[in-house]
């Protein structure tokens, strides 16, 4: 069942183009010029209940417009669109009551309270009855494992906690939809594999169909079994998501820590990034990655290694060129 | 309506946190009667009435408004609005199944109860301990009008931020609007110009304004004066607020639609 739908949905912004100066400030007060700038052009998404969709794509390529426009915070200029059978733009409260969105840098808890006081107001706003009250929060805390966070003052939690926190408050209502934008961001490895494991729990085990919007290819490679592309407003690739990083993700990045100063031998198919006596960063052809990796493993005195996705602004790039 | 008093009793908690604030705020309370205590004190000397007041009358009345003038802290909601809606943190409001006008009042609500509570107690403390008479009606039905006309002025005062808060959908600059209206109120209430140098018909035109019922006529009518002008103070104040109501859930619809800088 189709639970967000959009048929050529575009938004266009008008933006004030000032002229250079002081000068051009001056101007501005009488005479102002502006320019149409299309954030989202033509855009159309089916998702069915349940899934889990990465929304990816470089800065100012229109994703978090069309999720503004998702979650009824901003109007279309033209286009359908259609959330759970509403179109959002109403904010009706029959629609709000049904989804959920989570802004990696921005809090919907109160920083002076505690979680739990936030979480007895979000109790009443979403009109929560007491036992299903206490039996979400009890089963999303102990989940998280954060029992002994629940009565310590917001501001006071790191950011990795802050964010469990963030996303109990939006899932304590049960909502269908859980819009996320950038759950990870700022977050070390330990805490981002915490919140990844929690989202794949809740999509399984609740039904809950997950829109996630982020910058890191390992967010979207272990949570999204599709993902949709955007690129200057526009869909360019919509499927799934191991055929996209199959088909476009070319290489690597490996870094490598020496315990001490060593002369090593780069192989030619391989692009060095940054080179001192005891680092080497090195951009590895994605087939080549397993050879490379062994290669220095049994010959060089190694401290650490790590490999990281080739980033999205390349892959996008691939895409868009069709390479 | 349950939502919207855990709203305001979340806001109180909040404010609940900060011990020295609290402290701060019993302190300021009881300072501010032995000001007017001290103050009064200097200018009665040799004299038995001043504008038509008494001693314990003009206390009483310095404390009831100044009280009243305290509790009066609606304009952080359209400073607070601007600031969201022009730094994209307003959506959090728009996403959750609540009114926003009835979430910025409720707040309102929330932070005066508390202020309101901590006055009201550090001031009847000191009433009672240094035994100052206190001068108040004796008429039950003025007293219920006063306390009536004192919600109804918080409530209009936190409409109207609210609605110059929302003009920053239109406008984005609002700060010439805010500047009019603390003027506007500053005028109605004498605080400018004397309101006795002021032609009758201007004085008696400023009684349909709202501002007039916000702090000075209920301190009036707690200490037994004006109180015929309670019936009317009420309806105007009524009127003013269904106004409002009206008009900020009309301008909020109408504008929101039209704002694309509103955040995530």
């Amino acid at each position: 069942m189709k639970i967000i739908e959009t048929e050529n949905l575009t938004k266009k912004y008008k933006r004030y183009k000032k002229q250079e100066g002081l000068a051009g400030s001056i101007k501005g007060l009488f005479h102002r010029e502006y320019e149409e700038k299309i954030a989202v052009d033509d855009f159309d998404i089916h998702v069915n209940e349940g899934e889990f969709v990465g929304l990816i794509g470089p800065n100012g390529a229109g994703k978090t417009t069309l999720v503004k426009m998702l979650t009824g915070i901003i109007a279309p200029t033209s286009g359908k669109i259609q959330v759970m059978g509403f179109y959002p733009n109403k904010l009706e409260k029959a629609f709000k009551q049904q989804y959920a969105v989570v802004m990696g840098q921005k809090s919907q808890l109160f920083f002076e309270l505690t979680t739990e006081d936030t979480l007895r107001l979000f109790k009443e706003i979403y009109c929560i009855p007491e036992d299903e009250y206490k039996r979400n929060k009890n089963f999303f805390v102990d989940l998280f494992q954060v029992q002994e966070l629940m009565n310590v003052q917001v501001r006071t939690l790191s950011l990795g906690e802050r964010m469990k926190m963030e996303l109990i408050a939006a899932l304590l209502h049960n909502p269908k939809i859980l819009f996320l934008d950038e759950p990870t961001i700022g977050l070390d490895a330990v805490a981002s594999k915490q919140i990844r494991t929690f989202l794949k729990d809740v999509n399984e085990s609740r039904g809950t169909t997950i829109l996630l919007t982020s910058h890191y290819m390992e967010d979207i490679k272990v949570l999204c079994k599709r993902s949709v592309v955007v690129n200057y407003g526009r869909k360019i690739y919509d499927g799934d998501t191991d055929m996209l990083f199959e088909n476009y993700q070319k290489s690597k990045k490996m870094t490598i820590y020496f315990e001490h100063s060593v002369e090593s031998d780069v192989p030619e198919y391989c692009r060095v990034l940054e080179k001192t006596d005891d680092k080497l960063v090195l951009e590895i052809p994605k087939q080549n990655a397993e050879k490379v990796l062994e290669s220095y493993i049994g010959h060089y005195p190694i401290r650490d290694i790590g490999i990281e996705e080739e980033e999205i602004g390349s892959v996008v790039e691939r895409i868009y060129k069709g390479v | 309506m349950k939502k919207y008093l855990e709203i305001a009793k979340a806001y109180m908690k909040a404010q609940l946190i900060w011990r020295s604030d609290t402290f701060v705020d019993v302190i300021l309370a009881v300072s501010k009667i032995l000001f007017a205590w001290i103050l009064w004190s200097i200018l009665f000397e040799g004299k038995k009435q001043i504008a038509g007041l008494g001693f314990q009358t003009m206390i009483s009345y310095y404390i009831i408004s100044s009280y009243l003038f305290q509790l009066e802290k609606s304009a952080e909601i359209s400073q607070q609005m601007t600031g969201m809606l022009r730094n994209g943190t307003f959506s959090k409001y728009m996403v959750i199944p609540v009114q926003t006008q009835g979430y910025f009042v409720a707040m309102e609500a929330g932070k005066i109860a508390f202020s309101a509570g901590i006055g009201f107690l550090a001031t009847f403390l000191w009433f009672y301990l240094f035994r100052i008479p206190f001068v108040h009606t004796a008429n039950i039905k003025i007293l219920l009008c006063g306390i009536i006309m004192v919600v109804l002025g918080l409530l209009f005062m936190a409409l109207l931020n609210y609605f110059l808060g929302i003009l920053t959908l239109k406008f984005e600059e609002i700060n010439i609007f805010l500047m009019i209206k603390d003027n506007l109120s500053a005028f109605v209430t004498g605080a400018v110009i004397p309101l006795a140098l002021l032609p009758e018909w201007m004085i008696a035109g400023m009684r349909f304004l709202p501002f007039y019922y916000v702090t000075y006529l209920p301190s009036m009518l707690f200490i037994g004066k004006c109180e015929e002008e309670a019936i009317t103070g009420l309806i105007v104040l009524s009127v003013w607020c269904i106004a409002f109501l009206v008009l900020n859930l009309v301008t909020y619809e109408h504008d929101r639609i039209k704002y694309d800088g509103a955040g995530i």
